[in-house]
């Protein structure tokens, strides 16, 4: 089986629950106290592709929340193989934010698989996005999915998309 | 062609054929180079195997040749000679440490230096082994481990490390290094152009050394010197030769840079620490002496009290072979002990045992409970004391039969005959090597003395003692004993009278010398008048003596079983004449 290594950041507004996805998806737990990040946050986290034949260690940057990336944001991104982009389904501007940072990366460092996490969707009466709206999104980035850290709903998918996305864009490079 | 010309070809034709042959193979360079190419091998074989002087003609050429190739083209010869050089240079620095750690071992583990049972202590409290440790603290640095980190992504591209480093996360470490990096050189580079270089760490130190695509970061144990930088970079260099394309492109694929980490391993180097002048190796001549004199001490105060033990073992094994005694516990407390056990009133007395040993009798205490003991010697000694035994008279017990030797008055012989059954242990009478005293009697007196009979049997009942425990209970038989006594008293007075004799019976107490000395006198009393109420129950009259608590007790106040009893004293009176 291939090892591969993968440097994925994971970008959004303040407090969309982007520490919180990463925690759920790492470590399967999820805290309600919300603790802002400062920096970048590391992780790492092996998955198997069976189907791919691959071994692939996902080393996952958290960085801190903003509406639009300054260069010290843009530096953690450099060289990343993909992207998690999280919006809270329950502030719609949030996703306006996104769309803004997807639009700086692409100009900064190019096209990047990457997936839309809209997240929160546990807090289903504040829920503030239309299908109609999640369809659009779905079509500006190569998947989007409503997730909830809380219950874990659509993370460790999302996270898996990613993975795979990134493993056919290897493949086509080589 | 003239004449002469045709003649030379007459006479010598093909002498000259060969001649222009000759000629032209020396004139011309490429046939010359022909020919000693033909040779050449042939040639340099036979001038080596003949003597050495080909060898001394090549030294210097064959040198300056290798050193220009060397310097025109570094890289290919550097390629060429890798696989042998790296594991020549890795057996070297391997043979190297092999050396350097057993002297360090050597040097330590015979040491009995502070520094050296310092290093024992601090190595176990840390958990960690000696041999671990004493590497640790003789190092001036070690490279624990080595990150190799893409530049472009923060992607770890190789990782190696010593054993015994701890090892966390490899990928994580480098990304955050990474990231960190980034924030240095965002927020406190102006230009961007600043490079986090180092970092300190509590025991460890942190280099990075900075390539056009990867960042060596190296985990450092201790003070690395200045010169290890410049060989860092120099293994960052020659992995950049080899895998500098391989880098730039990498996207965490592994098998890219195959066998990188044969590369990093140069990095983990080390070397000993120097030896301050100051602790020299020699032990300072005060603490010298100061260890002998802790020594002799040690040595002193150790053969002491392994003597007294040996002595105490002795006292226990005297103790236990002495008849009468029953030992069961001798308790230690310092230089005092206690003895516990049982003790039989005629054993011999635990001061004595421990005196016979020279054993100070102030550090000795008995605490034993009388009993009855039935050991051969015992029953004996109760034997002699009981029938108040002539010196004539040998008494031993063999199993439970009292085996009388010697020579002795009949009438005491009666008397033994009449009261050996009293005495517990005993069932049966030995009398064969027992001669009975003939007491030569003058014709003129035929009949026996009335009276001498009288005082023979008073005699072997006289000055009887019974024990007591505490207070005003017996010892276990001496109850019974004094029952039985006060028949054989009660048969003497009754054969006294019809001689026309009376015995007279008188009763004393005594204690030992513990308590208050007027309880003592009371107790003493109340001894005599517990022998007296069973004499008179018993139909024998008796009185108490003048004195009846006895003597008073002074000096010794110890614990004495032999001490506490009563006395019964016979005396034999004639009647007065009542016709």
């Amino acid at each position: 089986m291939t090892r591969l290594t993968s440097k994925v950041c994971i970008v959004g507004d303040f407090a969309v629950g982007k520490t919180s996805v990463v925690e759920r998806f790492v470590s399967n737990h999820f805290s309600g106290k919300y603790l802002s990040t400062v920096g970048v946050k590391i992780d790492t986290k092996e998955i198997e592709q069976a189907a791919a034949g691959v071994s692939h260690k996902l080393v996952i940057w958290d960085v801190a929340g903003s509406d639009s990336f300054g260069d010290r944001e843009f530096a953690y991104l450099r060289g990343a193989s993909g992207y998690i982009f999280v919006a809270d389904g329950t502030r719609a501007l949030t996703i306006g934010a996104v769309e803004t940072i997807q639009s700086q990366i692409g100009e900064k460092f190019g096209a990047a698989p990457s997936v839309l996490l809209v997240n929160k969707r546990d807090l289903v009466a504040e829920w503030e996005v239309s299908d109609e709206r999640f369809e659009a999104l779905s079509a500006s980035f190569n998947g989007a999915f409503k997730t909830s850290a809380k219950t874990g709903d659509d993370v460790e998918d999302a996270f898996a998309r990613l993975a795979q996305l990134i493993v056919e864009n290897e493949l086509r490079g080589k | 062609m003239n004449d002469l010309d045709q003649l030379k070809q007459l006479l010598f034709g093909a002498e000259k054929q060969t001649l222009d042959q000759i000629s032209d193979r020396v004139e011309r360079r490429e046939v010359r180079t022909a020919d000693v190419a033909e040779v050449l091998s042939e040639a340099i074989d036979r001038s080596y195997r003949e003597d050495s002087e080909l060898v001394e003609s090549l030294t210097q050429p064959v040198g300056e040749c290798l050193q220009r190739a060397f310097r025109d083209d570094p890289e290919t010869y550097g390629d060429a000679l890798y696989p042998v050089m790296g594991p020549a240079i890795r057996k070297s620095i391997m043979h190297a440490l092999r050396n350097f750690s057993q002297q360090i071992n050597e040097a330590v583990e015979h040491s009995v230096s502070p520094q050296g049972l310092k290093w024992r202590w601090q190595a176990s409290r840390a958990g960690i082994p000696f041999g671990e440790y004493v590497l640790q603290k003789t190092m001036r640095y070690r490279v624990e481990q080595a990150y190799l980190i893409s530049r472009e992504n923060g992607l770890l591209v190789g990782h190696v490390h010593h054993e015994a480093s701890k090892i966390k996360d490899s990928d994580a470490v480098s990304a955050m290094f990474t990231a960190i990096q980034d924030f240095v050189k965002e927020s406190f580079s102006p230009d961007r152009t600043g490079r986090l270089e180092s970092a300190d760490m509590g025991d460890f130190t942190l280099w990075a050394v900075h390539g056009p695509h990867a960042l060596l970061v190296c985990v450092i144990r201790g003070v690395p010197p200045k010169s290890l930088r410049a060989d860092l970079s120099a293994v960052l260099e020659r992995i950049h030769f080899r895998y500098g394309e391989a880098i730039r492109q990498y996207k965490g694929d592994t098998a890219t840079v195959p066998e990188v980490e044969v590369e990093l391993e140069r990095c983990l180097r080390f070397e000993a620490r120097e030896e301050s002048k100051k602790s020299g190796g020699a032990v300072p001549i005060w603490m010298v002496v100061l260890l002998l004199l802790l020594l002799a001490a040690a040595a002193f105060f150790g053969y002491r009290s392994w003597a007294y033990s040996q002595q105490l073992a002795k006292f226990d094994d005297a103790l236990r072979a002495a008849p009468g005694i029953h030992v069961t516990a001798v308790e230690r407390d310092g230089p005092d002990i206690t003895v516990r056990g049982l003790r039989d009133p005629l054993a011999a007395s635990i001061d004595d045992v421990a005196a016979s040993l020279d054993i100070p009798m102030a550090r000795v205490s008995a605490d034993m409970q009388p009993f009855q003991s039935l050991q051969p010697e015992i029953i004996a000694a109760r034997a002699a004391e009981l029938f108040s035994k002539p010196d004539t008279v040998q008494l031993n017990v063999v199993e439970t039969t009292l085996v009388v030797n010697g020579t002795a008055p009949s009438a005491w012989k009666d008397q033994l005959q009449a009261g050996f059954k009293t005495l517990a242990g005993v069932n049966a009478l030995d009398l064969s090597g027992l001669t009975e005293e003939v007491i030569a009697e003058p014709m003129s007196v035929p009949m026996p003395d009335t009276r001498q009979l009288l005082l023979d049997r008073l005699t072997v009942l006289n000055q009887r003692r019974f024990f007591f425990d505490k207070g005003v209970q017996f010892v276990a038989g001496d109850e019974d004993a004094l029952a039985q006594y006060v028949v054989q008293v009660r048969e003497l007075q009754a054969d006294a009278e019809k001689a026309s004799f009376s015995v007279s019976v008188t009763l004393t107490g005594s204690t030992d010398g513990i308590g208050d000395t007027a309880r003592n006198a009371v107790v003493a009393e109340q001894r005599a008048v517990a022998a007296l109420e069973r004499l008179a129950a018993a139909g024998v009259t008796a009185r108490l003596s003048a004195l009846p608590g006895g003597p008073t007790v002074t000096g010794d106040r110890r614990e004495d079983f032999s001490r506490r009893f009563v006395q019964v004293d016979l005396e034999l009176q004639e009647l007065p004449a009542t016709r």
